[in-house]
C-alpha cells in the first residue's frame, strides 16, 4: 500500500451507512450495541472488534433483519427499519460461515442467488457469469460447488453477494479459512471491488493487519459502543514512540537513559522510547555514543491498528 | 464502468478486460422473486434441473401413482366401465405413494437449504422471513397436487374416451369434480405435514425417516384401532360402533377419509362413516393444517443470520 494520503471524503460524500444513538439489548439483559451513534464514510471500512463486540448484531440491524431496541440505523440513505427491502436490493452480504450447497455448480447458485436478488431470469445469467469471472472462477463454474477448493468456496460467496450489482457489500470475515497466498488474493479482489467497481465495503474482520492493508476507514467497535471511527492514515499516523535498536548491550542502555531521565521498555530486540521533545533524541544519542554501543536503528514508529485494544502502547514506567 | 475497457498485451496473446459493468436493467420486486423460488422449488421436487439420481423417486412414485388410471383406461376401451371411485382413487396405494413421495421430497425443499446454511443469503435478499417457507408451501403444494389429480384426470378421461353419450359424460363429469377436490385436501395437507417436518433437521435421510415414520405408524395405528372396534362397517353403510368411527382422527391419511366421508364421499373406505362424529374429522383436518402451518412459519420467522 503505498502512503499516499488518503482524501477523507466523509466530508464531502454522504455517509453510505449511519446510526444514531443505535441500541440492542437482547431478553436476559444482554447488550449487543450500547447508544452506537457512526457514520461509515464511502470507500472500504474496516469494522474491527472482538468477539462479542456488537459487529453482527450491527450488520443484521442494517439488513433490517433484527430491529433496534433504539435509536435509528440508515444503509444509503434509507432508513433500516422502514425501507429494508430496497436497502437489501442495493446491500450485498457475504456471510463469515460456509453456505453453499455442495451439489449445484458455481453458476446454477449465483444465478439463483442473482433472481433472488430480483433479477429477471436472463439478466441473472449474465451477471452470475460476469460476477464469477470478477472474482476469479472461470472454468470451474461449471463444476459442483463441492469439489472447489476453500478459495474457490470463499470466491462464490463473493460473487453472489456481488451478483445482484450492489452499492455498498458487507463483508464478514472474508478471509476466514483461507492459506496466506489465498489471503493475499482475496484481500486484492476486495480491494478492485472497491476501488475500480466503485462499490462501497465494511469488511468486518478481527486480523487487523488486513483491515490495515486494504481499509480507507475503520471504525473500531467495543462493547456495543463505538472505540473510534477514522480514516486508516490517522490510525498509522506517526506516534511520539521512538524505536532504538542497537546490536548488543540493551540492559546497559536501558540503564543509562534512565540516568539521563528517560524512561523506556525493552520491545523485542529494541528499546522503545517516549518521544517527549527533541532533547529526547540528544539525550538517546548521547547514551549510545557514551556507551559505544552500534546502533542500527532509530525511528519513529508508526501506530498500527491493533494498539487501539491494547494498554497504553509504550513509554511510561517501563 | 463499461468504457473503461482495459488492454493487456500479453506475450501470449491479448487479453480483453472488459471491466465491471454495473446493471441498470429492470429490478423484480418481492412478488416476481417469491414466484421465482415457487417455481424453483417445484422443478426441484421433481428432480428438475438437478441429477438423474434425483429424478428416480418422483418419476417412479407418479408411474405407479398413474398405473391403476392406464388400467382403467384399457379395460374401458375393452367395453368395462370405470371401477375406480374418483373419491378414493385406490385409496391404500395412493396413501402409500403419496407418503413415499411426500417423505423423499419435502426434504429436497427445506432440508438442503437447512443443511448448507444457505438460508441466510435468502434472508439477506429484498424477500421477507416468511416468503421463503410460503414459497416452499406453495411449491410442495402444487408438486402433491400433480402427483394426485393427473392420475384422476388419466381415470376420468380414459372413462369417457370409451363412454358412449353426453348423459354418461356428464354423469363421470359429476363424479369427477368432487374427487379433484377431495385431490386438494390431500396436497394442502400432506405438503404442510412434510414440509414442517423436513423443516426440524438438515439431514435428509432423518427428515425423510420422521416422515414416513409418522404417516405410517398413525395410520398402522387408526388402521388397527378401526378393526379392534368394529371395523369400517358394510359397503353398504351400516353404522360403525363410536369408537371405530373415532378411531381415524389419529392419523392424517385416515382423517383424510373421514373428511371425504363427511363431505358426502360415498365409496366405501378405511374409515366407517363417522356420522355425527364427521365434523370432529373436519375439525381435525383444520387443526392439523394449522399446527403445521403454524410450525412452519414459527421454524422460519426465528431463522437468523448463522
Amino acid at each position: 500500500m503505498s502512503h499516499t494520503p488518503v482524501i477523507e471524503k466523509a466530508a464531502t460524500a454522504q455517509a453510505v451507512i449511519e446510526t444514531q444513538e443505535l441500541a440492542k439489548r437482547y431478553p436476559r439483559g444482554v447488550t449487543a450495541l450500547d447508544r452506537l451513534t457512526v457514520a461509515f464514510a464511502p470507500g472500504i471500512t474496516g469494522l474491527i472488534g472482538a468477539n462479542g463486540a456488537g459487529k453482527s448484531t450491527l450488520i443484521k440491524i442494517l439488513l433490517g433483519l433484527v430491529p433496534p431496541t433504539s435509536g435509528r440505523a440508515s444503509v444509503l440513505g434509507r432508513d433500516a427499519a422502514v425501507d429494508a427491502e430496497r436497502i437489501r436490493t442495493l446491500t450485498g452480504y457475504m456471510p463469515e460461515h460456509d453456505c453453499l450447497p455442495p451439489d449445484v455448480t458455481g453458476t446454477e447458485f449465483v444465478t439463483h442467488l442473482g433472481r433472488m436478488s430480483g433479477l429477471p431470469a436472463t439478466a441473472a445469467r449474465e451477471r452470475a457469469a460476469e460476477s464469477l469471472r470478477h472474482v476469479g472462477l472461470y472454468e470451474e463454474r461449471y463444476r459442483q460447488i463441492g469439489t472447489y477448493s476453500t478459495g474457490m468456496k470463499q470466491r462464490v460467496k463473493l460473487a453472489q453477494a456481488l451478483v445482484g450489482d450492489p452499492r455498498l457489500l458487507l463483508l464478514d470475515e472474508p478471509t476466514t479459512g483461507l492459506d496466506p497466498a489465498g489471503r493475499g488474493a482475496m484481500l486484492d479482489l476486495i480491494a478492485r471491488i472497491g476501488g475500480e467497481f466503485g462499490i462501497s465495503i465494511v469488511v468486518s474482520s478481527h486480523l487487523l493487519g488486513e483491515i490495515e492493508r486494504i481499509c480507507d476507514h475503520v471504525v473500531a467497535l467495543d462493547a456495543g459502543g463505538l472505540l473510534r471511527a477514522d480514516t486508516m492514515t490517522s490510525f498509522t499516523e506517526v506516534s511520539q514512540v521512538l524505536a532504538v535498536e542497537v546490536d548488543e548491550g540493551l540492559a546497559e542502555l536501558a540503564a543509562e537513559l534512565s540516568l539521563r531521565g528517560v524512561t523506556s521498555r525493552p520491545d523485542g530486540r529494541a528499546l522503545l522510547v517516549r518521544l517527549e521533545s527533541d532533547t529526547t533524541y540528544d539525550a538517546v544519542r548521547d547514551a549510545i555514543a557514551g556507551l559505544r554501543l552500534p546502533l542500527n536503528r532509530l525511528e519513529q514508529r508508526r501506530r498500527r491498528v491493533e494498539e487501539l485494544f491494547r494498554d497504553e502502547p509504550a513509554g511510561g514506567a517501563a | 464502468m463499461t468504457g473503461d475497457a482495459a488492454v493487456a498485451a500479453g506475450s501470449g496473446g491479448v487479453i480483453h478486460d472488459i471491466g465491471y459493468r454495473h446493471y441498470d436493467g429492470p429490478r423484480l420486486g418481492r412478488a416476481a422473486i417469491v414466484r421465482s423460488l415457487y417455481w424453483h422449488s417445484l422443478r426441484s421436487a421433481f428432480g428438475i434441473g438437478r441429477g438423474a439420481k434425483a429424478k428416480v423417486v418422483p418419476l417412479l412414485t407418479f408411474g405407479i401413482m398413474c398405473l391403476p388410471a392406464v388400467v382403467n383406461a384399457i379395460g374401458a376401451a375393452r367395453g368395462g366401465g370405470r371401477v375406480i371411485p374418483y373419491d378414493t382413487y385406490v385409496f391404500r396405494l395412493r396413501g402409500l405413494v403419496m407418503v413415499i413421495f411426500v417423505a423423499a421430497q419435502a426434504p429436497e425443499l427445506v432440508s438442503r437449504d437447512l443443511r448448507s446454511h444457505v438460508l441466510p443469503l435468502y434472508l439477506c435478499r429484498p424477500v421477507r422471513r416468511l416468503d421463503y417457507p410460503l414459497a416452499k408451501y406453495a411449491a410442495f403444494t402444487a408438486a402433491c397436487l400433480l402427483m394426485v389429480e393427473i392420475p384422476l384426470l388419466l381415470l376420468y378421461l380414459g372413462t369417457v374416451v370409451s363412454a358412449s353419450g353426453t348423459s354418461a359424460i356428464w354423469s363421470q363429469t359429476r363424479a369427477f369434480i368432487p374427487g379433484l377436490l377431495i385431490g386438494v385436501l390431500w396436497a394442502v395437507l400432506l405438503a404442510a405435514t412434510g414440509l414442517v417436518l423436513a423443516s426440524l433437521t438438515g439431514r435428509r435421510a432423518y427428515a425423510t425417516g420422521a416422515i414416513a415414520i409418522y404417516f405410517f405408524l398413525t395410520w398402522t395405528l387408526a388402521s388397527i384401532l378401526i378393526g379392534v372396534s368394529g371395523g369400517p362397517g358394510g359397503p353398504g353403510g351400516q353404522a360403525a360402533p363410536l369408537a371405530a368411527r373415532l378411531a381415524g382422527l389419529v392419523s392424517p391419511i385416515t382423517v383424510l377419509d373421514g373428511v371425504r366421508r363427511w363431505l358426502g364421499g360415498t365409496s366405501f373406505g378405511p374409515v366407517p362413516l363417522p356420522g355425527s362424529a364427521g365434523v370432529l374429522y373436519g375439525a381435525m383436518f383444520l387443526l392439523l393444517l394449522a399446527a403445521s402451518l403454524g410450525g412452519l412459519a414459527a421454524r422460519y420467522r426465528k431463522a437468523g443470520l448463522a
